[in-house]
């Protein structure tokens, strides 16, 4: 079999060369650079997001409960034209809730939206238990009204009404 | 020294000579490319409109405030020249750099887009073929050197990407991210994102047999990692219809336990994993010889 020129095989090992720098000091990724770690942590507690819909504020508790006892209706968030896992990404990894943050995912979510509907925002863990099953609970954080915005009282937040 | 020679004529094939066919299935697949990676520069341009703070930087916005590219009408443009150079840059108009310069278009479109926490991947292969074809383009000017190093670069990156995407797995978790309540967990998370996007969701049949039974949910994901493991079988011609056959497997499985859809991803896979020069040649005996033509156009 006759050999390759080297060229092609030189510039694929710069190109090599370029991903590994890039990945390994951006914490593997610099799209499209990847070393693809989605899933690679297996087993671990996990944090996701959902709204649902109740008809007036006074019907909300602010506990953590099950699925089957949930607060109000699943919003499709589909629905409001918003992507369900920036939506969930940005409620489970923002730290910080400053009014700012509060600000920004009402604006994802569409102030048109929440102008005559409670929305509450949950945060949504799952877990293995010791018993071999998973464990999934939902928990209150926000209110979301036409000109309000209340943060669940039992949560450590630093303000309580901030609009 | 001989598996990097075998590597290197399994992805370049030096000795292979071009025929028409092979120059109709090259522009069939650069338009799959390039469509595909102009709806992607819209889709997340009209998105990104929407968002208005930085969650997390990726990568040149590690560098460059890529707050510039929020609340105003930047993306649509971005997406507008792209589509534009891309255009151009596919019927050969223009400067051999076109592809280049939309590449960094789409990294910026890409890097605006996704600042809010996710770090999705199902567009990772359409990046690295504007990457390749970009690179192809810059280096080399002959019609069969240019189709030999980018459809040979594409398959190396496809393959390392998913070797690579199963040694994380066993560096992160180790043998044990095998275990079938690991898949529960996943099910949970996902079924947890169905029923936030659509308001409902019950699991399917395949989630259900999973749920059930450990064994089960641990033979789906072994099958999983044991396809993602042999990934770098890409790489050489005489199973790469196999491997790519068992990763479109393993992407099905992954749209039916966990949601998670990979359309773009696996069509390219489609693209690139079997012989359609050779099919196109022996439905098309004549026609495909005026592939020829097309050359001005590789």
């Amino acid at each position: 079999m006759k050999k390759t020129s080297s060229k092609p095989l030189k510039i694929l090992g710069y190109m090599l060369l370029v991903n590994v720098l890039l990945v390994s000091t951006h914490l593997g990724e610099f799209w499209p650079f990847s070393i693809y770690p989605m899933f690679s942590q297996a087993g671990n507690p996990w944090t996701r997001a959902m709204i649902t819909e109740i008809s007036d504020e006074d019907s909300l508790t602010w506990e953590t409960t099950s699925r089957e006892a949930l607060n109000g209706t699943p919003v499709s968030v589909k629905s409001l034209g918003v992507d369900q896992i920036d939506y969930s990404n940005f409620v489970s990894k923002t730290q910080n809730w400053t009014t700012s943050r509060l600000e920004a995912l009402r604006y994802m979510i569409g102030e048109e939206h929440i102008q005559d509907r409670n929305f509450v925002i949950f945060k949504v863990n799952g877990r293995l238990s010791e018993s071999d099953s998973v464990v999934i609970e939902y928990t209150p954080q926000f209110l979301f009204a036409a000109d309000t915005t209340i943060l669940n009282p039992y949560l450590n937040f630093n303000s309580s009404v901030v609009k | 020294m001989r598996v990097l020679d075998s590597i290197k004529n399994n992805l370049f094939q030096p000795d292979k000579e071009l025929e028409g066919a092979h120059y109709i299935f090259f522009k069939i697949f650069e338009l799959f490319v390039a469509s595909q990676a102009i709806y992607l520069m819209w889709y997340w341009g009209l998105y990104t409109l929407r968002i208005s703070d930085v969650v997390l930087p990726l990568g040149l916005a590690n560098y460059v405030d890529i707050s510039f590219m929020h609340a105003n009408n930047l993306p649509l443009w971005n997406a507008g020249i792209f589509s534009a150079l891309v255009g151009f840059a596919f019927f050969r108009v223009g400067n051999k750099w076109l592809y280049g310069i939309a590449f960094l278009l789409l990294h910026f479109q890409y890097v605006a887009r996704f600042s809010i926490g996710e770090i999705p991947h199902s567009a990772n292969l359409i990046g690295f073929s504007i990457l390749c074809i970009a690179t192809g383009l810059i280096f080399f000017e002959a019609p069969d050197k240019r189709y030999k190093f980018i459809l040979g670069s594409i398959i190396f990156f496809a393959g390392l990407g998913y070797t690579s995407a199963a040694i994380s797995k066993l560096i992160g978790t180790g043998i044990n991210w095998v275990d079938g309540r690991h898949l529960w967990l996943w099910i949970g998370e996902k079924g947890t994102d169905i029923l936030s996007r659509e308001g409902a969701w019950s699991p399917n049949f395949l989630q259900s047999l999973a749920l059930k039974s450990i064994p089960i949910a641990t033979i789906i994901l072994m099958i999983g990692l044991l396809s993602e493991f042999f990934g770098f079988l890409l790489w050489f011609r005489k199973t790469r219809m196999f491997i790519v056959t068992a990763l479109i497997g393993m992407h099905i499985g992954i749209t039916l336990s966990m949601n998670i859809r990979f359309d773009a991803f696996v069509a390219e896979l489609i693209l690139i994993g079997y012989a359609w020069p050779f099919v196109i040649k022996k439905l098309w005996p004549e026609k495909s010889a005026y592939g020829k033509k097309l050359t001005r156009f590789i």
